[in-house]
């Protein structure tokens, strides 16, 4: 228990205190306060401050930009297409059979050329134009069409196909490749051909 | 609470979180009592000046704080009492907070313990660094440790690593010498 009463020797500590004469030096106070502003230890910021100073920084700015980009292309490379439209550039049976119309005699080259183009490498160029919101059955008669739009020998071949497709329960995509067929070949007699070709 | 009320240990804590202007309250607080006990115990103002700037230089640059049960003022104190012995033992002089005084052989009867008689002491300043470097380095230090540091008993004892009970002898024979001393200087 601490007496609250001076002592004796509380009466001389503050006698001491109350007449001694001495001070620091002035040249010591001030060279001490300098000291201490001068290395006043530099506030440590928030970690919200330093992220927003970090966001200021190039570098920093560069690999967050980087980062976000990866993630960009990492988001569409793995997000997969509900439909990807087919993009069949190369003819793949049409070369061989360029070849054989060209080694074809001088008179069926002359109708080759008179007929209209062939009209399966623009079927094929035209496949990207197709919507990709197909229905099942849309898309099954698109392949159907497709098929039926190969590169074709001959009209004879067009017309077998036009009967396969209708045997095969396919009605419109044969009629679609009929009406095709008699635009290209204006002059023939389909029908007729038609039925030849279904009796033999 | 203002600026000049608040504790030494949140004027610290507010210099190291970079407020400059919480150090110079600290400094003030601590300036004149700091430099008196280093010149009492030193004797030497050449001495006390180095050692008083070197402890708050360390202090300005230290990230420590105070330990334990340890407030501001001990420690500053501390720092200072361990800088002055580091200095004496660098240069080959000897601690006289070593040498072990036996007060009760240097015991003078004390009759002066009047507080009426305290009114004749010298007020002299020269008098008092003269009567105090006249007292042994022990007692010396813990008189000064209670006038200029005012810490107490307790905090002394753990300051000096010494017994509480040496400490309170220590101090009471530093009184009655001081005051003989005084005393004897007006009388004279």
């Amino acid at each position: 228990m601490t007496d609250a009463r001076p002592t004796p020797e509380d009466e001389m500590a503050k006698h001491f205190r109350e007449h001694a004469a001495v001070e620091p030096p002035a040249h010591l106070d001030s060279f001490i306060l300098a000291a201490a502003q001068r290395e006043v230890p530099v506030r440590r910021p928030s970690l919200w401050q330093r992220w927003v100073q970090a966001c200021q920084k190039p570098r920093w700015q560069v690999a967050f930009a980087s980062l976000v980009g990866v993630a960009l292309m990492l988001a569409l490379v793995q997000r997969s297409p509900e439909q990807t439209p087919g993009y069949d550039f190369a003819p793949k049976a049409s070369a061989p059979q360029a070849k054989k119309e060209f080694a074809e005699p001088p008179a069926a080259a002359a109708r080759s050329f008179a007929a209209p183009a062939p009209v399966a490498p623009m079927a094929d160029f035209a496949a990207p134009a197709r919507s990709e919101s197909l229905n099942a059955e849309m898309a099954e008669e698109a392949k159907v069409s497709k098929r039926a739009a190969a590169p074709v020998k001959s009209l004879d071949e067009q017309l077998r196909e036009v009967l396969r497709l209708q045997k095969s329960g396919h009605q419109q995509a044969a009629d679609k490749l009929l009406a095709d067929l008699h635009k290209r070949y204006p002059d023939e007699n389909l029908t007729s051909k038609l039925k030849e070709l279904k009796k033999n | 609470m203002s600026a000049a009320e608040s504790s030494d240990e949140s004027l610290l804590a507010r210099y190291r979180s970079g407020d400059g202007s919480a150090f110079e309250i600290l400094y003030a607080r601590h300036r004149q009592g700091l430099y008196r006990f280093l010149l009492g115990l030193s004797g030497k103002a050449e001495l006390a000046e180095e050692v008083y700037q070197d402890t708050w230089l360390s202090l300005i640059r230290s990230t420590s704080q105070p330990q334990g049960r340890a407030n501001f003022r001990t420690w500053l104190y501390q720092i200072a009492r361990n800088r002055l012995i580091d200095h004496w033992r660098k240069h080959g002089i000897h601690n006289p907070l070593h040498d072990s005084y036996d007060e009760q052989a240097h015991a003078v009867i004390d009759n002066t313990a009047d507080p009426e008689q305290l009114l004749s002491l010298s007020r002299d300043g020269q008098r008092l660094e003269t009567a105090l470097q006249n007292l042994p380095a022990d007692q010396r230090e813990v008189f000064l440790l209670r006038a200029h540091g005012e810490l107490d008993l307790p905090q002394i004892a753990t300051l000096t690593e010494t017994p509480l009970e040496t400490v309170k002898s220590r101090l009471r024979y530093a009184q009655q010498k001081l005051r003989r001393l005084l005393a004897e200087e007006v009388l004279t």
